[in-house]
């Protein structure tokens, strides 16, 4: 195989900025096909196959290496897989999609303002309430991992989909690990963020495969792809 | 008969010789007893597959539970005995995710040590089949409690300080935080009718349910327990002999002595623990072994003393120890003694590969 793949988000505003993002570097992306089209063109660059992906799924496959460059959240690497973040190199920063992945907890709770405070919340909750506290998210690999290192293990997660921030309200979860970039959302659901709550900073990342079988000529090529963009050498 | 297949002989021969009841619980398992039991952190290494009804199961990734929920539910309550030997199920950062263990779980014995010491003698009896000597290290569960109970500090915060054993990262924190602790002026409390009004009104406001989950007198409670909290300092000096202790860690012998001149330095009263450590020596023979003041399994139904044997590579060969508070957790109605260890059969193996 020769050439290389560049996965780029298929829809809405995250495609709309990647393709301005690259065309401010003078790489223009088009889509021949129209935006049913999952197959794209980067003017000038003959070695470059574009190819329009989910966003979820170009993290899948940068941690599989099936392709071998991407344009994702830095988030979605991390909840992909444990090992995720191990399996790529984060490229170049893009400075849009900022988001943080955070710990709220309800208005209410007046007694929790840090993690230690859900720590001893947590270890006593079975013996008050005849189950685990229960968080609601679609993070589930991301927070096992920050949960661990915080020491509590006392939890269990209920997988979120959507709405993740009703959780609370509706009785399905106590609290929620759930991604914002204003906090607004969360807040007119009456949660708060921790004030050591956020467990990951995100934004949209320009991401190289490490795990992708790499010939010379496409390691040639990756590096002068990223060195148009202004990135270090992956 | 290969070397291989005389050394799994000899391991069936030795699991069977151990004169109590083969196990051999279903490959296929609920998954919500391990959840509930060792939460998501376990949870995150089981093999989960689910059926038509939606309803979670794993491959079993252990023993201990579907023997020890079986024994509960037959209601007896005496005296057992359980070995096994088979494969089970992880998820693991490298090697494959079905591999054998080996056991033996001594449940409701009347004496809590002679069932530790057979426990010792099983799994120092499964390393020689090897060829092995091992690296014993053991923690003391039971010693770090008693040493808690007498450390002069606010009873609140002994709960704290004990939930945070055997993870050394959380317990770092919290001690730090404590040394931190400002010498603030005791604030003017809200009254407890006040808050738990208010703490209502913002549930109601939210659409919180006031009775599912925490309720507002639980939150008023603790709000007002932390204040206190804030202000009952642990005094510098019981931060420092924690810090101490903790740190012990060494060959057995000077360990527990380091331990002792602690004890004395402090007046506190660890004699019983400590001889009872040091009786179960007799039955670790030639072993190298240590102790390690800060060890412990992170989950909180351990109890007495817990090990650890190591290979050459410091890869744990089996493990195990004392977890009086297990059956209580797993719904028996009174508490009843278990002693166990799970030995990593493939580990054995890849321990005496050339």
């Amino acid at each position: 195989m020769t050439g290389i793949t560049l996965a780029v988000p298929s829809k809405g505003r995250l495609e709309e900025l990647t393709r301005e993002w690259f065309a401010a570097r003078g790489l223009t992306i088009s889509r021949p096909g129209g935006a049913r089209s999952y197959l794209g063109v980067m003017d000038g660059e003959p070695d470059v196959t574009v190819r329009f992906f989910p966003a979820s799924e170009i993290a899948r496959e940068l941690i599989r290496g099936n392709i071998d460059v991407g344009v994702t959240g830095r988030d979605l690497i991390h909840e992909t897989s444990e090992t995720g973040p191990d399996s790529v190199t984060f490229a170049l920063p893009m400075g849009f999609g900022h988001a943080d992945v955070v710990i709220a907890v309800p208005e209410a709770w007046i007694d929790v303002t840090h993690l230690h405070d859900l720590a001893d919340v947590a270890s006593d909750f079975r013996s008050r309430h005849k189950r685990w506290l229960r968080i609601a998210t679609k993070y589930i690999t991301i927070t096992r991992q920050h949960f661990a290192r915080a020491g509590i293990a006392e939890y269990r997660i209920v997988e979120s989909l959507g709405a993740t921030e009703a959780a609370p309200a509706s009785g399905a979860a106590d609290i929620v690990v759930d991604i914002t970039s204003t906090g607004s959302t969360l807040a007119a659901n009456g949660l708060r963020v921790l004030e050591d709550g956020v467990m990951l900073k995100s934004e949209a990342n320009l991401i190289v495969s490490r795990t992708a079988p790499w010939s010379d000529a496409q390691r040639a090529q990756v590096a002068n792809l990223l060195q148009k963009l202004g990135a270090a050498p992956a | 008969m290969t070397n291989a297949a005389m050394r799994r002989a000899q391991l069936e021969a030795l699991v069977e010789a151990q004169g109590g009841c083969r196990a051999t619980p279903p490959l296929l398992l609920p998954a919500d007893p391990y959840f509930d039991l060792a939460g998501e952190e376990f949870g995150r290494r089981l093999l989960l597959t689910a059926d038509r009804t939606g309803a979670e199961h794993c491959l079993r990734p252990e023993f201990t539970l579907p023997i020890v929920r079986d024994y509960i539910a037959d209601g007896t309550r005496q005296p057992a005995a359980f070995t096994y030997l088979g494969p089970i199920f992880r998820q693991r950062e490298t090697g494959p995710a079905e591999f054998d263990q080996a056991g033996i779980e001594l449940l409701a014995q009347p004496d809590g040590d002679v069932a530790l010491d057979q426990v010792f003698t099983f799994a120092r009896a499964a390393l020689s089949i090897f060829g092995l000597t091992p690296r014993i290290r053991l923690g003391g569960v039971g010693l770090f409690e008693a040493l808690l109970v007498q450390a002069d500090m606010p009873a609140a915060w002994r709960p704290r300080i004990r939930h945070r054993f055997g993870h050394p990262e959380a317990m770092e924190r919290l001690l730090s935080r404590l040394e931190a602790a400002p010498d603030l002026p005791r604030q003017e409390q809200p009254a407890r009718d006040v808050l738990v009004e208010d703490v209502t009104a913002r549930m109601v406001s939210s659409g919180l349910s006031l009775s599912e989950g925490r309720t507002p007198e639980e939150i008023a409670d603790r709000y007002l327990e932390q204040q206190a909290l804030d202000a009952a300092h642990v005094p510098a000096g019981t931060l420092a002999l924690l810090r101490q202790y903790l740190a012990i860690s060494g060959e057995v012998l000077s360990a527990l002595r380091q331990v002792e001149a602690l004890a004395d330095a402090h007046k506190l009263m660890l004699g019983a623990p400590i001889r009872t450590i040091r009786r179960h020596l007799d039955s670790l023979g030639e072993a190298h072994v240590s102790f390690d003041a800060a060890f412990s399994p992170r989950l909180d139904y351990y109890t007495g003393i817990v090990f650890e044997m190591t290979g050459r590579h410091g890869e744990v060969l089996a493990s195990g120890g004392q977890y009086d508070r297990l059956l209580e957790r797993l719904g028996a109605t009174a508490p009843i003694a278990a002693s166990g260890c799970a030995l990593w059969v493939d580990r054995l193996e890849a321990e005496i590969a050339p």
